[in-house]
């Protein structure tokens, strides 16, 4: 076990590197952009505002004209204390506060749907390599590929113009009904789940087909294997060997690819968040960059570099105390 | 056994998939006399209601519903109309200003309203840079309270144009207000103010209530019982829900809005797009050659067919511009032989060949608009990527430029690039709005004036297209050292002779103010037929005089 903690303790000091790289893009990325968040602001009232605002917006928002170096030690001493400064498209409330809430949505949003898609895809993966050359795996992985190449937000555009808006089976926006408080009771429930419903169906259909090939593939590979024809060999139920034999062992790769996805997962819903006015992160990033909001663009960067890097870590950790082989 | 969890498994899947589905979608109905409002595109509301913090900060209506301020300007009505305060009278030509107050004003709390309250404002203002978004203490010396209900305010200068920026503002309670230790990052989640809705019933991420103030001065108003605002992230979930007739009022832009909202229900969804704020200009850079000729600039408004701009591109929504640049919110300053003279917003393209040929710019064999050393003449219009009404204007533009033998092309750039070029005169000619105000003043001081042309490079707030008059300065300044309406007049008559005689920039069409409104819930809305205001609730105070006239059905 020792050797794994090592293993993981070196890994570990790469993730610190990697992360300080990425903190430093996410300050600088921002600032690359022309143009700064107090004229942004100016020009929404297109010329029914005296010229003069502009000095009282770049003071109200604490914008400076010092170097690049000092605001960077700035930036890195503030965030080592944990505060990740103050929004500037929704003054003067802070960036952690308006992130917790879009955070909560997008997590559930793409987090449920990731797990669905993982696991309907994986079980379909299976199922068509193990029937491989019947009409279950001549039509479904073409389909799929077919589905899957279709931009999804305009799949999500198809999904809401007709479930939305013509048949009107499901809300056409926001995470639960106008009017309810939110809380623990049956009816706050049963809205949100009508409103997860449209968007995530499209993500659970945008990521299907990638699921259902990486199993399909590494199954094949599988079922060509010692284990499988020993098995067959015992006479064992067919549905005996689908599952626990070949399924499990052409679980690892895709395993691996689900912890991956993890770490996407709250940058990776941004169009779906916006044609169906869900109130995520997806949506919260379009407006920061709109308003040339840094402060809130940097903490949206910056959740999705620790998802991103800790997804890895977990992966990491997970395949050390899964597989021996790595712990050299 | 293990088929048993299966099967209860497969079915709650399936109970839950149909009660997703199949069931009508949980929704909470709307009380009678709730106006549901959509002005401002929000994925999660914030908390602020601090109305001294720059526009667009504090959630609507902070600055014309929560609060309120001395004066309203109506440009429909091209009056001032009576608020906080019932009087203003200059002293002293136009170096004082003295405001009395209405009686029996009280704060949403109780508490009497007076001219301490207005003093306190000011004095905040100038003592936190911050607030003084309209820049009021960039012109004003002092401000004292000469008694309970009276005011009054002394200019660095005679100032006349100085009234708009001192009525226009809100006035926040000096009880309250003096209590506060750091105002500019305060967030005042709970409001008191003197406007019709003071109280906020609930507060979400997704929708709040504002309720009526319990001492609101109006005696019967509002008639309202609250106003909702759900949040609607785009302008597209702004439309559906109008469509769906779930928003009584809003001040979204609609395309094809004919087909698209009224079809719907004609008997109950209404637009009105008057037009009477600001131009929209096609602004030749006056820095750069030949656009620094008079004569070619001219000749590059009469090759514009403003008529087909404003169908096409604005779908019919605004009317072309005269070359004054001033809609018909300022009739009353309008000199008519100004816009006869101000031929040049025509469309004649023989006369526009002519002037170019007359301008040295004579066509090659090829058919190319040449200078006599040979070089052809190639011109870009910048706009913003993304304003598809504005890419379409400037890509007629840059076709009828092309018919005169101009090697015109469009280059579209993202907001705050574009913002950055238009500032520091970095463009040959683009597509941007000019400035509003109660008076022409505010528009030929960001046209005209010596005053606001910065250097190229260095950023301006107005004037992008760096015209320089010292006579436009002279004539400004006419206009604010008199309190005399007639010698006003003669100013402003003066600079209309000027903005046509040398058409530092080309007004293209009125820019409309976006205002849709459902009738089935309430009636009031202005219209057509009742012009007492703006139907958009975008245009600032102007919202005030419509939340008091509504009534539910």
């Amino acid at each position: 076990m020792t050797a794994a903690l090592q293993v993981l303790a070196r890994r570990a000091g790469l993730y610190a590197l990697a992360a300080w790289a990425a903190v430093t893009l996410n300050f600088l990325l921002p600032r690359l952009m022309p143009g700064d968040a107090a004229s942004v602001m100016l020009a929404r009232f297109q010329g029914q505002l005296e010229p003069e605002a502009l000095e009282a917006l770049r003071e109200t928002f604490g914008l400076t004209d010092d170097g690049l170096f000092t605001q960077y030690g700035q930036y890195l001493g503030h965030l080592v204390q944990g505060d990740l400064g103050t929004s500037i498209a929704y003054f003067p409330a802070p960036v952690s506060e308006v992130l917790i809430e879009a955070l909560g949505w997008t997590v559930l949003l793409a987090g449920t749907a990731l797990i669905l898609s993982f696991g309907l895809g994986t079980a379909l993966g299976a199922v068509v390599a193990w029937r491989r050359g019947g009409w279950l795996d001549r039509w479904v992985p073409p389909l799929l590929a077919f589905i899957g190449s279709f931009p999804y937000f305009w799949l999500a555009m198809l999904l809401l113009a007709v479930f939305g808006f013509q048949l009107r089976w499901a809300p056409t926006r926001h995470a639960y009904a106008d009017g309810l408080a939110p809380g623990w009771d049956p009816v706050f429930l049963l809205s949100v789940g009508q409103h997860l419903a449209l968007p995530l169906i499209t993500l659970v259909i945008a990521g299907l087909g990638g699921w259902v090939m990486a199993m399909r593939s590494t199954m094949i590979t599988v079922l060509g294997d010692g284990p499988v024809t020993w098995a067959r060999a015992r006479g064992l139920p067919g549905r005996w060997i689908l599952w626990r034999v070949a399924a499990r062992a052409a679980l690892l790769p895709s395993l691996t690819g689900f912890g991956m996805a993890l770490g996407y997962v709250l940058g990776g819903t941004l169009l779906t968040e916006i044609v169906f006015g869900y109130p995520g992160q997806g949506y919260l990033l379009l407006q920061a960059v709109q308003a040339q909001d840094h402060p809130l663009m940097q903490g949206i960067f910056l959740t999705i570099t620790l998802a991103v890097l800790g997804a890895n870590l977990l992966v990491d950790a997970v395949t050390v105390a899964l597989d021996p082989r790595t712990r050299r | 056994m293990a088929a048993l969890p299966a099967l209860l498994g497969r079915a709650s899947v399936a109970a839950v998939a149909v009660g997703l589905l199949a069931c009508t979608p949980v929704k909470v109905p709307v009380p009678p006399g709730v106006l549901t409002v959509s002005q401002e595109p929000q994925a999660t509301w914030i908390r602020n209601f601090n109305p001294l913090l720059p526009h667009g900060l504090a959630r609507w209506p902070t600055r014309n519903g929560i609060y309120e301020p001395l004066m309203i300007w109506n440009p429909l009505q091209g009056e001032r109309v009576p608020w906080l305060a019932t009087d203003a009278r200059w002293v002293d030509g136009t170096q004082a200003l003295a405001l009395t107050l209405r009686e029996g004003v009280r704060w949403s709390d109780g508490a009497a309203f007076d001219a301490e309250d207005v003093v306190f404002t000011f004095t905040l203002m100038q003592e936190t840079a911050g607030f003084d978004a309209s820049g009021v203490w960039q012109i004003l010396e002092g401000v004292e309270a000469v008694d309970a209900h009276t005011v009054r305010f002394t200019f660095q200068r005679p100032y006349a144009p100085g009234i708009d920026r001192i009525v226009g503002q809100v006035i926040v309670p000096q009880h309250l207000w003096s209590l506060e230790e750091d105002p500019t990052s305060w967030a005042n989640p709970e409001p008191v103010g003197t406007g019709p809705f003071t109280e906020v019933l609930r507060f979400g991420g997704q929708t709040w209530e504002l309720g009526r103030n319990p001492h609101y001065w109006q005696e019967g108003r509002p008639a309202v019982t609250s106003l909702r605002f759900p949040a609607f992230p785009t302008n597209e979930q702004a439309t559906l829900a109008l469509m769906d007739g779930e928003v009584d009022w809003a001040g979204a832009f609609v395309p094809a809005i004919d087909r698209i909202f009224v079809g719907r229900d004609p008997e109950h969804h209404e637009w009105w797009f008057p037009a009477v704020g600001g131009a929209i200009h096609l602004y030749p850079n006056n820095t750069v050659p030949p656009l620094d000729q008079a004569d070619v600039r001219k000749a590059i408004s009469l090759a514009l067919d403003r008529a087909l701009i404003c169908k096409v591109a604005m779908y019919g929504y605004t009317n072309p511009a005269d070359a004054t640049g001033l809609s018909g919110g300022y009739a009353v300053w309008k000199s008519d032989s100004a816009v006869q003279r101000g031929s040049w917003t025509d469309h004649d393209p023989a006369r526009a060949a002519a002037m170019l040929d007359a301008a040295g710019w004579g066509l090659d064999d090829r058919g190319r608009r040449v200078d006599p050393q040979g070089t052809p003449l190639a011109l870009t219009v910048t706009t913003v990527s993304g304003w598809s009404d504005w890419v379409r204007a400037s890509q007629i533009i840059a076709r009828s430029l092309q018919e005169l033998g101009i090697d015109a092309s469009v280059k579209t750039h993202d907001f705050g690039a574009w913002m950055q070029k238009m500032q520091r005169g970095d463009f040959e000619l683009a597509l941007g709005w000019g400035q509003a105000g109660s008076t022409p003043h505010p528009v030929y001081r960001g046209l005209l004036s010596a005053e606001t042309a910065m250097p190229i490079g260095e950023p301006g707030q107005t004037n992008w297209h760096r015209h320089e008059s010292e006579e436009a300065d002279a004539l400004l300044e006419a206009f604010e050292t008199n309190a005399d309406p007639q010698d006003q007049h003669r100013a402003i008559t003066a600079l209309q002779d000027l903005m046509v005689e040398r058409a530092p920039a080309l007004p293209l069409f009125w820019a409309p103010s976006w205002g849709e409104a459902n009738t089935s819930r309430f009636t009031g809305f202005p219209s057509p037929r009742d012009p007492y205001a703006r139907l958009s609730p975008n245009t600032g105070a102007e919202a005030l005089l419509v939340l008091t006239r509504l009534e539910p059905r």
